[in-house]
């Protein structure tokens, strides 16, 4: 962080903060995020409501931000939103702008621990009962969907359409269309989606990337959920499928929640705020969907690296996964060695 | 006359050093990125044992599906069109045909997505 740029910081914090001073000690950027910048701000603050010392993340567009993914201010809205109803977010602190950092960025509170799906995987410890926060899960995500259309807050939200499903089905085919190879698996899968999509008869906000690597915790349990970039309006069911798919369960396939506990615990945890009880064959069709729509990003990823815009390994090997979200697809559908 | 050891004997021996002798010498947030160098070198020697003779297998069937003679990649084209159109829901020979094209891109991509059911059909859920 330049010195000006931090300068500027510490005057818009203690302005906003009421305070008479703010000393920003330690500033470090946070890796992960090719479309945001993180920056994890420790500062001392005097006076005001928020005085000695403060943790903070600093959200930004990073310095090459394309996406299609919501600006900061939206994302503000939405993790204010998301607060309103009780559901456990990083605290949103303060909307900037570019003039203050040279681009659009936003403060939040810094939860406690760590969103790393790894950690999770390797450390049984971590999180506290994990049947416990895998049902807490599920009772975030239906205070999550208590949030409806239409929203004064959220209407730069897209309006929710009829069929979430077969608007999804069309977009995947969209990208299919105009990239440069086929992959007829692929669109077996969708083929499938259209020919299974359900009737949505309630829209919510659905965070839309809630999963094992987007939500914090520590030693007693749950922090944070994170990233909320792609919420919309949408079918409840589609959180409950990308949570459980089976290509976010980081190897441990036999915890369906994530990778992290049971189906019913999240489903329990689900129910007991929603009043809703949850099929597991409807849910099923949002886990095909999941498979979908992360082999689809999966290729979108990979063709960063591809066209030469953006050399990276990483981003080469994430075109390597969609084999393997291919024939889980076919499992999924019932396509065997026929 | 290539010499002897070939790339792909080159590409194995060379992951060993990597994950056996570097690997556990690397500070942690660097471990991530010997993982991945890893994981690009096996995908490369899986393609150079494999050479050519997959995309051939997989386009003289597709070749037979479809009946018709093309590249690989029209007749994928092809097939994925006419899957999209809805002619193909029933047929067994493309569901066959899926399945192996698709089982042989995980094992040079991802092999270890094939463990425990490698090239078997395990359905779970509705199948059609």
């Amino acid at each position: 962080m330049q010195d000006a740029q931090r300068t500027a910081l510490e005057r818009f914090l203690a302005e906003r903060s009421g305070a008479r001073a703010v000393r920003i000690d330690d500033a470090r950027l946070l890796s992960g995020g090719a479309i945001q910048e993180n920056w994890l701000l420790k500062a001392t603050v005097t006076g005001g409501a928020h005085d000695g010392v403060l943790e903070c993340v600093l959200r930004a567009d990073a310095p090459s931000g394309v996406s299609v993914s919501h600006s900061r201010a939206r994302e503000f809205a939405l993790l204010q939103e998301a607060l309103r109803v009780g559901v456990t977010v990083p605290e949103p602190l303060w909307l900037g702008d570019t003039a203050v950092f040279g681009r659009d960025f936003f403060v939040m509170r810094k939860a406690r621990g760590t969103a790393a799906a790894h950690r999770l995987m390797k450390e049984p410890g971590l999180g506290g009962d994990r049947e416990r926060l895998t049902e807490r899960i599920g009772e975030e995500m239906a205070r999550l969907h208590t949030l409806r259309p239409p929203s004064e807050r959220l209407s730069f939200l897209p309006p929710p359409v009829r069929s979430p499903a077969l608007k999804g089905v069309e977009e995947f085919r969209a990208f299919l269309d105009g990239h440069h190879t086929p992959f007829p698996a692929l669109e077996w899968g969708i083929r499938w989606l259209e020919l299974h999509a359900p009737r949505t008869r309630e829209w919510v906000l659905a965070h839309r990337d809630f999963r094992t690597g987007n939500y914090m915790v520590d030693e007693a349990g749950l922090t944070a959920v994170l990233d909320w970039e792609f919420a919309a309006w949408s079918d409840p069911l589609e959180d409950l499928g990308w949570f459980c798919a089976r290509c976010w369960r980081f190897g441990q396939f036999d915890k369906e929640a994530g990778g992290i506990g049971s189906r019913e615990a999240l489903f329990r945890g689900y129910e007991r705020v929603s009043g809703l009880r949850l099929e597991r064959e409807a849910v099923f069709y949002w886990e095909v969907y999941a498979h979908v729509r992360w082999a689809v990003i999966a290729l979108q990823q990979g063709e960063r690296h591809v066209s030469g815009q953006e050399p990276s390994l990483e981003l080469a090997l994430t075109a390597h996964i969609v084999p393997e979200l291919e024939l889980e697809l076919l499992r999924m559908t019932g396509v065997g060695n026929a | 006359m290539r010499e002897r050891p070939d790339g792909a004997d080159l590409l194995a021996i060379a992951r060993e050093v990597l994950r056996k002798e570097l690997l556990p010498l690397l500070p942690e947030d660097k471990a991530y990125g010997a993982l991945m160098i890893a994981n690009a070198m096996g995908i490369a020697e899986r393609q150079l044992r494999n050479g050519t003779e997959p995309q051939e297998a997989e386009r003289q069937a597709l070749s037979t599906l479809l009946q018709r003679d093309g590249e690989l990649m029209a007749l994928n084209r092809e097939l994925a069109a006419r899957i999209r159109q809805g002619v193909l829901d029933d047929s067994a020979e493309a569901r066959g045909l899926l399945w192996e094209a698709t089982v042989q891109r995980v094992r040079e991509s991802a092999p270890k997505a094939l463990a425990g059911g490698a090239g078997g059909s395990r359905t779970r859920g509705e199948g059609r």
